[in-house]
């Protein structure tokens, strides 16, 4: 599984990336996580507002820092 | 251009035109642009929320508003949203005196069309 944070490296953007880490140490899911900061890939990836997270090139969320548990119930397939 | 919502809590408003084949089409597409340039909100792409392009349907579901401009009363934007239950305000470029396939879109109207609908906008 593909982790990735697409955001450009503001504060929220870190946020979510240590949400993602923490949520990631919950579970017994083999992930990697994966900065995007270029601008035109994340526009490629249709990404309008960052901070956004994406599971194995699946934008998930977008414009939001979302919580440990948002993330856990992500990867366990919950969205 | 992509937005980070770092340091600012102000909703980002999404804008997404028909750019059908009919003059309609043209005249949405080009209004919206021009509504883009007057900061009224940012354009992005129907055809890949109508695809269910993962980035954009996310986008569309944490922007501060959609705006979403169809050329005719097919009103086809408004089904893609309709469709994904994502909030939109709707308006159709024939609700402004353009007659599908018949009216010339000139500068003139394209400048007239964006006029009348960031007033429109303004008032919602």
């Amino acid at each position: 599984m593909k982790i990735q944070i697409l955001g450009t490296g503001c504060p929220k953007c870190r946020q979510i990336e240590a949400n993602a880490r923490e949520a990631l140490a919950g579970t017994s899911l083999e992930a990697s996580v994966e900065k995007v900061t270029d601008l035109d890939e994340i526009m490629n990836m249709g990404v309008m507002m960052t901070p956004a997270l994406a599971v194995d090139g699946v934008v998930k969320s977008a414009g939001k820092v979302l919580s440990k548990d948002e993330i856990v119930n992500i990867l366990q397939g919950g969205k | 251009m992509t937005e980070c919502c770092c340091g600012s809590d102000v909703p980002v408003k999404l804008m997404y035109a028909c750019s059908g084949a009919a003059n309609t089409g043209y005249l949405a597409d080009n209004a919206t642009r021009r509504l883009a340039k007057l900061g009224i909100g940012k354009m992005t792409c129907l055809a890949a929320v109508g695809a269910s392009l993962s980035g954009f349907v996310e986008s569309a579901k944490a922007a501060g508003g959609n705006l979403v401009f169809d050329g005719c009363s097919v009103a086809c934007g408004k089904k893609i949203f309709e469709n994904l239950g994502i909030p939109y305000n709707h308006f159709v470029m024939t609700d402004y005196g353009v007659e599908k396939g018949k009216t010339e879109i000139t500068p003139e109207l394209i400048a007239k069309t964006s006029f009348a609908l960031a007033e429109k906008i303004a008032d919602e």
